[in-house]
């Protein structure tokens, strides 16, 4: 693929079952709503290149299966996800509850400086709302979470979500909070001399456990 | 005779001198006359005499009448006069002077009754002429009159009408000039109302009028100026004639048409209208791109219309490229629309004239022309259609395609596929430009795609944490929803034929509805589908509605399917342990698992994209093959570089030849070499259709014990691999079908050097296991410590035996305990206990042949020990036969062969080393010394010669 771009960062998204996860990348990436939408089976896999801030970044976007069987097969893409989107439904008290577990997931998996999102999708079934956006609010300002509602159905604040989290990964790695150059940290420089230099500092690391034995 | 006549002319003399009327005759003349008669009867009597005296007269006196014969006597008398010669001539004088008087009067009175009678007529005919004059003064009197009175007044008034007669006819020409001159008006209004026909007829009249008043002088330059008119009239026509071009009218073209045969150019009609349809191609195509491009760069640039056709085409955006497509297309199609219709139109227009024309004359011209017009029409045909491609060929490849999502490609395919079945109605034409460029646009399009998806495979790869992915065990590449499209060819799924038959079906939707350009309704094929386009699934089969059908009363869709499947474990899991426990039970060492992860799972799902792919892209659906091919190289590679490749040696179990042979193959085509430092820049190049090395995911680790150095995922990666090739030698008949057969070569190359190598992998991914998990070194410690030349027959096995076989139990534990989660292939189980059975058997060879000293007592031992062995392995594992038993059996028992026995033992049995042989040999003490020598030296031998 010949297109450049300044970031590569790596993006999860997880929640519960039928929280709309597929839907919501299917409306990023291909601008429609995905109609006869399946239940994920394992991962799906999507990216978009985005303008952050003058930069642009190439999101690399893991969808993961909600439903419970899938976790083994799931946890493994939580390593080295810059980014993620933690969906529930609004009109599923269900989903919101489970939000608890999918953090803790979250927050043991992947890297310590991961940037999560909260997303209330279904924004669109307002005579169905479940799960108020003060509650869910708090709940993200608790848990030090950004919080959006969108509508995969419609659109709204879908591709807002995307840039918001991506917004924020750019801004923590110009404070230098977060350091691109450290293992497991979901982001990747795009210039293509700096990339190599990259995958030879992965090479290098991935041997280390193969001299050990 | 001379004096008669000139007595005669003197009368007549005389007569004419005088009028008788005038003359006045007096009777005294006639009176003197006797006088001479008297005298002449005295001298001369007789004629002879007479004659002769007159004729002796001289010849002066005759010649002329006013000559003086008076005088000529005197001057004929001498100068002395003598009277008798005087005398004489005067005698001589009278007497001639008598005969002449004599004859005169004799003449006079012979004459005399003629002359009274004719002058007595004389007096008669003076006497009517004086009447006639009479008549005449009065006639002349009375005309004089008449003159006055009469005559002047009505020939003035006969002159008069004579000239209103010619003014009448002036007028008349001068109306009808005038006619003229407004007919100039009428002509044009004629024009513009498009009565072509009328108007020429009207100018032709004109000028044919205008002929005739030639000699008028404003004529001249009206009869110019209708002449200009008729030009005029003729490039108002060809406007005309170039309108039919877009626009086709059946009464507009009729009338241009008869308006041309009315000036007698039909051919020079036709060759206009073809350099219209050519002119109107290009501008058409023109126009549209043009607007687009305008459209979409905004007022940046305003010099596109200078640009080339080609170049402009380079400025569509990728955005507007379908829309300007349709819109070309259908532009396109209109023009061409408008010349079949003109081809129709001249194919009735033949049969009518057919049959009303009688001239014989004017038929050789009209067959003529028709021939003409026929042939031009035929020829015109191609041209038009290589016209029309070549602008959407410049078009279609103006732009790089590569960044389309795929329906959206698949939309354009469609439109110039749609495009190519025009032509192919239109004239019978291949399309060959159109073909081509859709090709190059497809190729040029999955190879990026295909890049994408090798990219997108190798992040899979890399992420992938090799857990089983949980479908229905059951699971089937066709319960995707990418391969919906063979589910109705499943029922009759050898009916292979049927594929071509369902492709067929989509063309010929419209061939059934009569073709394109019979279209009753005046609708371009492009508006047609591009509704139908936006209601479809670009991936939904063929037998779609049937589909629907069956899908909603079976639960053949996956999320059923393993909505199923998930809450009969829940279930099973609730109600009791027993239930779970059958559950897992039925699922240990399954003869087929299906078993993904989603790495496989996503190939599966993009292999069913490719296939589709192949059906829509028929010109490159070989290339797509291939790409197919990749996909599952990369898969098979990946799992190999990631499990099998860290072998240190496989103790002669070597890797199958075959498949080191295609993962060679592998890494050579589609891996990037690791660039060396010292040229990395000339190995860019080849990397460019190669993809890097993916490396294992972290999170992996395949070299803790406690996890069976990763067997779990080992499996995973192996079965899930077997799982793919399984469902590509599903998919063999199908890809098949897809394919030129000139290519099937490959297609077969594919599945006996790759898919079916598959299987063979697993032999390298589990030896890591099972060389690993068994202490086979401590084994071999604990042997050495045993003693073999013992006198007395044991009955008790060796403990090394039991701690063989207690590693062994642990191992099954743990493998069934895996077996639980996992479902384990019976060729798995095997293979993994065929290693472990076999590296057994070889350290037990090697535990035996370090034994220096051995008795008869101490290889029955052994045996006892293996026998042990192998009874607690049957027990443990049911495999049957315990594989390799006669390795460790034939070399015990080597050991009982009397000399000449163990030398051609020895030769024959080259499976072992020659350390373990020549342990054999010292070890046996019934032969001597020298013939243990003889045969050592006899497999060093052996040994050196087989270097």
């Amino acid at each position: 693929m010949s297109e450049t771009y300044d970031f590569l960062f790596k993006f999860l998204v997880i929640g519960s079952a039928g929280a709309g996860k597929s839907c919501i990348l299917h409306q990023f990436i291909e601008n429609k709503f995905k109609q006869d939408s399946n239940h994920t089976i394992g991962v799906e896999f999507g990216s978009k290149v985005v303008n952050v801030g003058g930069k642009s970044v190439k999101l690399q976007i893991w969808d993961t299966a909600g439903q419970e069987r899938f976790r083994s097969v799931t946890r493994s893409y939580y390593r080295g996800a810059a980014g993620a989107l933690l969906v529930y439904d609004i009109t599923s008290r269900e989903t919101y509850n489970a939000l608890t577990n999918w953090l803790t997931d979250a927050r043991t998996l992947a890297s310590p400086n991961i940037v999560i999102i909260l997303v209330g999708n279904k924004k669109d079934l307002e005579t169905e709302r479940e799960v108020t956006f003060l509650e869910a609010s708090r709940f993200a300002q608790e848990n030090e979470l950004m919080f959006l509602e969108t509508s995969a159905l419609t659109g709204e604040n879908v591709e807002e979500t995307f840039l918001k989290c991506a917004r924020s990964i750019l801004t923590k790695i110009e404070s230098g909070e977060l350091d691109p150059e450290r293992m497991g940290s979901g982001i990747q420089y795009g210039d293509a001399s700096l990339r190599r230099l990259d995958r030879h500092k992965q090479q290098r690391e991935l041997k280390k456990p193969d001299c050990t034995c | 005779m001379d004096l008669k006549k000139k007595l005669k002319s003197l009368i007549h003399k005389q007569d004419s001198q005088q009028s008788p009327v005038e003359e006045k005759i007096s009777h005294d003349d006639f009176q003197r006359e006797p006088s001479f008669t008297k005298f002449n009867q005295q001298q001369v009597t007789n004629p002879e005499e007479e004659q002769e005296v007159i004729d002796s007269i001289g010849e002066v006196y005759f010649k002329d009448e006013t000559h003086d014969t008076s005088q000529l006597e005197l001057e004929k008398l001498p100068e002395k006069l003598e009277l008798e010669q005087i005398d004489n001539d005067r005698i001589k004088l009278r007497r001639q002077l008598q005969c002449v008087s004599r004859r005169v009067s004799e003449l006079v009175l012979q004459n005399h009754p003629a002359y009274v009678g004719e002058l007595q007529r004389v007096m008669e005919l003076q006497k009517t002429l004086q009447l006639g004059s009479v008549i005449c003064a009065d006639a002349r009197r009375q005309l004089s009159v008449a003159r006055e009175s009469f005559t002047t007044a009505s020939l003035g008034l006969l002159a008069n009408y004579r000239k209103r007669q010619l003014l009448k006819g002036l007028l008349k020409s001068l109306h009808t000039i005038k006619t003229m001159q407004r007919t100039d008006m009428r002509l044009r209004e004629m024009m513009e109302e498009g009565d072509y026909c009328g108007a020429i007829q009207l100018c032709l009249e004109c000028q044919k009028a205008a002929a005739t008043f030639r000699h008028y002088k404003c004529i001249s330059e009206l009869s110019s100026k209708l002449q200009d008119t008729l030009d005029m009239l003729e490039e108002q026509l060809d406007v005309a004639l170039s309108k039919i071009c877009t626009n086709f009218d059946v009464h507009h073209y009729e009338k241009v048409q008869t308006a041309y045969k009315l000036l007698g150019k039909t051919q020079t009609a036709m060759d206009q209208l073809h350099m219209h349809f050519a002119s109107a191609i290009h501008n058409t195509a023109f126009q549209i791109v043009l607007g687009y491009v305008e459209l979409c760069s905004g007022t940046k640039e305003t010099n596109f219309q200078k640009k080339q056709y080609a170049d402009l085409c380079k400025y569509v955006t990728i955005e507007s490229f379908t829309p300007c497509l349709i819109d070309l297309c259908k532009a396109l199609w209109g023009v061409m629309r408008s010349y079949h219709k003109t081809m129709k139109w001249h194919e009735a227009h033949d049969i009518q004239t057919d049959s009303t024309e009688s001239d014989v004359s004017r038929n050789v011209e009209l067959s003529f022309d028709k021939r003409y017009i026929k042939q031009k029409l035929e020829n015109g045909l191609i041209r038009i259609w290589q016209d029309v491609q070549q602008k959407v060929r410049t078009y279609i490849l103006g732009i790089d395609l590569s960044e389309f999502k795929l329906d959206e490609f698949i939309q354009f395919l469609d439109l110039v596929n749609r495009m190519i079945e025009i032509g192919d109605e239109f004239c019978q034409s291949k399309s060959e430009g159109l073909q081509e460029s859709l090709k190059q646009q497809s190729l040029n399009y999955f190879k990026n795609l295909h890049r994408a998806k090798m990219d997108e495979l190798r992040m899979f790869l890399e992420n992938e944490g090799w857990e089983m992915c949980p479908v229905k065990s059951n699971f089937h590449i066709v319960n995707l929803v990418e391969f919906r499209f063979m589910r109705h060819l499943n029922k009759d799924i050898l009916a292979l034929n049927h594929i071509d038959n369902s492709i067929d079906t989509n063309d010929t939707n419209f061939q059934e509805r009569g073709g394109y350009f019979q279209d009753v309704i005046e609708c371009s094929p492009f508006e047609i589908h591009v509704d139908q386009d936006e209601n479809e699934d670009v991936f939904a089969g063929v037998g779609d509605v049937e589909e629907v059908e069956r899908d909603s009363d079976s639960d053949s869709d996956i999320p059923d399917e393993l909505k199923h499947d998930y809450i009969d474990e829940i279930t099973g899991e609730t109600h009791s342990r027993p239930g779970r426990r059958r559950i897992t039970r039925s699922r240990s060492f399954h003869k087929n698992v299906s078993l993904v992860t989603n790495t496989s799972l996503n190939i599966c799902r993009v292999i069913g994209k490719y296939m589709q792919m192949m059906r829509l892209l028929q010109p490159i659906a070989f290339d797509v093959l291939t790409s197919l091919a990749q996909l599952f190289d990369f898969y098979m590679y990946t799992v190999y570089i990631f499990f099998g490749y860290d072998l240190h040696s496989m103790d002669g179990l070597e890797i199958n030849n075959r498949l080191k042979t295609t993962l060679l193959r592998i890494q050579t085509s589609l891996i990037v070499e690791v660039p060396l430092p010292s040229h990395t820049e000339s190995t860019s190049q080849d990397n460019k259709d190669r993809i890097p090395q993916p490396h294992l995911s972290p999170i992996i680790d395949l070299h803790n014990a406690s996890r069976l150095y990763g067997l779990a995922e080992r499996i995973v990666a192996v079965e899930s691999l077997i799982f793919l090739a399984q469902q590509l030698e599903f998919l063999e008949p199908h890809l098949e079908t897809m394919i030129p057969s000139t290519k099937k070569a490959f297609l077969q190359q594919f599945y006996s050097q790759t898919v079916k190598m598959a299987t063979e992998l697993r032999k390298p991914v589990y030896w890591a296991v099972s060389s690993n998990v068994i202490h086979f070194d401590s084994i071999l410690q604990s042997m050495s410590t045993v003693k073999w030349d013992i006198k007395e027959i044991m009955s008790q096995h060796n403990p090394y035996v039991d701690i063989l076989i207690k590693n062994f139990a642990d191992f099954h534990l743990r493998l069934s305990e895996l077996s639980r989660h996992l479902p384990i292939s019976r060729a798995a189980y095997e293979i993994l206990w065929d290693h472990c059975i076999r590296l057994a058997n070889r350290t037990f060879v090697d535990g035996y042949a370090n034994a220096k000293k051995c008795t008869n007592e101490g290889r029955a031992l052994m045996q006892l020990d293996f026998q042990q062995y192998l009874r607690s392995m049957e027990k443990l594992v049911d495999i049957r036969p315990i594989p390799d038993r006669e390795y460790v059996e034939t070399y015990i028992k080597a050991y009982y062969f009397p000399e000449n026995q163990l030398e051609s033992w020895l030769q024959e049995h080259r499976e072992y080393t020659v350390r373990q042989l020549q342990a054999l040999v010292s070890s046996v003490d019934h032969i001597n010394k020298k013939a243990r020598q003889k045969l050592c030296s006899m497999l060093e031998e052996a040994e050196k010669n087989k270097r």
